[in-house]
């Protein structure tokens, strides 16, 4: 492997994820976490040489919506900025591929938006084909619906294993002072809730919530003055697959297989059972299964990483921030910053990201309390 | 089997007519409250920036310059100057004004930063920068909390302020 930069995670804002903020706008919600995460790593602005947004202005409503955000973000004097129409946990990686060419040392990535202004469901259903898709009026949890249900075919998993897979994060949920839903629920519990789109029960979808999120990178020779114990990037990679539904099998993730063995290879891991600590973007129960299949985790409660200490994002789901959250919660459990939720003696940690219908895209980082390369 | 190589037919799918609607309700924050609330009263309100002193029309939380907070609310006048302008020859989507008109930029008196105006009563060929300008409110009663409730801005009769009052504030 390649001798790559040393990265850290040195820093993670986040506000509680709540259905809607009433008293604030989204960069008025961005602004608090952004001084927060500056503050925590002792650092002002003018220390940041780079900073990389995520958010969607379909989301938003408004058209070029991201650069309002910029008038939160210190963007004076002038700075190199990117903004990225993703989940932030990808904007994190643009940062994280320009410290790799060397031309900034510290990034500031953060995520924002008010899922609760818009139709969610409606804006996800413009994100498919316009003649075959969109037009019989898919959206995101139909769409995981279609998947939950072949998948359920092809594995015989039941109705009721969804259900502890839900009620796993619910208690886990509970524990997050960030997290949206903070009451547990037991699997009988969420077998009992209504049908949201058969197979999925509503017990087993994400709220509509929102919050804001900032995290800082810095490289090393700098991120060790910026955080008592730094969380390395070991390894990273993202892998994309293709838009038409029909035309891959949405009961497995070959891109998430793909990109994680190659995470793991940067990573000098062989296998994701390594690791004590995964934080997975996965919307449903199944989603969860599918991500541990490809990951090669082996089934639910066998040995291996605690996954989504968090709760994940079935106790909070904030529209474009959800993957970085994953990453600044690996970065709270191996930083002994998690509290409540803390998985004892973490050292080694994935974070996963996702982006489009039924798991199209996803990106993967493998963390670690040491630096990765000497 | 249909042969590929065959013309598709041009009659009735050669597009598709796809409507998107998506409705958006927008929360106006605490600050922006406070702000469309005082246009009810006649007030315009801005934010002093803690670290410059400077204030912004309409109040924002953070100053963009110096990423200090603006959490102080101060009261601004309901008149200025004419900082910049243009003249305005052709329609506009959603504005039904005689031609031309003149759209401004008007440093209210103890703001740092300008708003956007309409300017009326004033032939647009006599409408010059420094040009002091006061806000003409819709009638009482008829104000709703939004930036319709000044109707434009007109000429006051004052001396123009002097260039450099203004220049820090383009």
């Amino acid at each position: 492997m390649t001798k790559l930069r040393n990265v850290a995670v040195v820093s993670f804002a986040q506000a509680p994820i709540v259905p809607t903020d009433e008293h604030r706008t989204a960069t008025e919600m961005l602004y608090p976490q952004i001084k927060r995460a500056l503050a925590d790593c002792g650092v002002d602005r003018d220390a940041i040489d780079y900073q990389v947004a995520g958010s969607a202005d379909y989301l938003d409503g408004r058209v070029f919506g991201f650069v309002g955000a910029l008038d939160v973000m210190g963007a004076w004097p002038p700075r190199q900025d990117i903004h990225l129409e993703m989940d932030a946990g990808f904007a994190a990686y643009y940062a994280w591929l320009r410290m790799q060419a060397g031309d900034c040392d510290t990034a500031m990535v953060v995520g924002y938006g008010k899922s609760s202004e818009g139709r969610p469901e409606q804006v996800l259903n413009l994100q498919l084909d316009p003649f075959y898709q969109a037009a019989i009026g898919l959206d995101a949890i139909s769409t995981a619906a279609l998947q939950a249900s072949a998948y359920m075919a092809r594995t015989k998993v039941s109705d009721r294993d969804l259900a502890e897979v839900a009620a796993r994060n619910r208690v886990a949920g509970a524990r997050n002072p960030d997290a949206q839903v903070r009451q547990a629920a037991t699997a009988d519990e969420l077998q009992k809730t209504p049908w949201a789109v058969t197979p999925l029960r509503k017990g087993y979808i994400p709220p509509v919530g929102e919050s804001a999120v900032c995290l800082i990178l810095a490289a090393e020779g700098k991120a060790e003055a910026m955080c008592n114990r730094p969380v390395w990037i070991h390894g990273v990679d993202q892998c994309a697959e293709m838009q038409t539904l029909g035309a891959r099998d949405l009961t497995r993730s070959a891109g998430m297989q793909l990109a994680t063995s190659k995470a793991l290879r940067m990573a000098g891991l062989s296998a994701a059972k390594e690791v004590d600590v995964v934080e997975l973007s996965a919307a449903t129960p199944v989603e969860e299964l599918i991500l541990r299949e490809a990951m090669g985790l082996g089934a639910v409660g066998s040995d291996g990483p605690v996954i989504n200490p968090s709760g994940g994002p079935l106790a909070g789901h904030p529209l474009m921030m959800t993957g970085l959250i994953r990453l600044g919660e690996v970065f709270r459990q191996l930083s002994g910053r998690a509290q409540m939720h803390a998985v004892a003696g973490a050292t080694s940690g994935i974070a996963h990201v996702t982006q489009g219908h039924c798991l199209q895209q996803n990106l993967v980082w493998v963390l670690g309390r040491e630096k990765r390369w000497t | 089997m249909l042969a590929l190589e065959n013309e598709p037919p041009k009659e009735p799918v050669k597009y598709i007519e796809t409507t998107i609607h998506l409705p958006y309700d927008y929360i106006a924050g605490d600050y922006r409250a406070r702000y469309l609330r005082a246009l009810k009263d006649k007030k315009i309100l801005g934010s002093r920036c803690s670290k410059t002193g400077k204030v912004f029309v309409a109040p924002l939380v953070a100053s963009p310059e110096s990423f200090a907070p603006a959490d102080e609310f101060v009261e601004v006048a309901d008149r200025g100057a004419i900082t910049t302008f243009c003249i305005v020859n052709i329609p506009v989507i959603g504005r039904n004004l005689e031609l031309p008109y003149v759209a401004a930029s008007v440093a209210l008196d103890g703001a740092d930063i300008s708003i956007f105006s309409l300017i009326q009563e004033v032939k647009p060929e006599d409408v010059r920068m420094g040009m002091r300008v006061e806000a003409v409110w819709k009638p009482d009663g008829e104000r709703h909390g939004d930036h319709e409730d000044i109707l434009y801005f007109r000429p006051t009769g004052e001396p123009d302020a002097p260039p450099e009052s203004y220049m820090q504030r383009l």
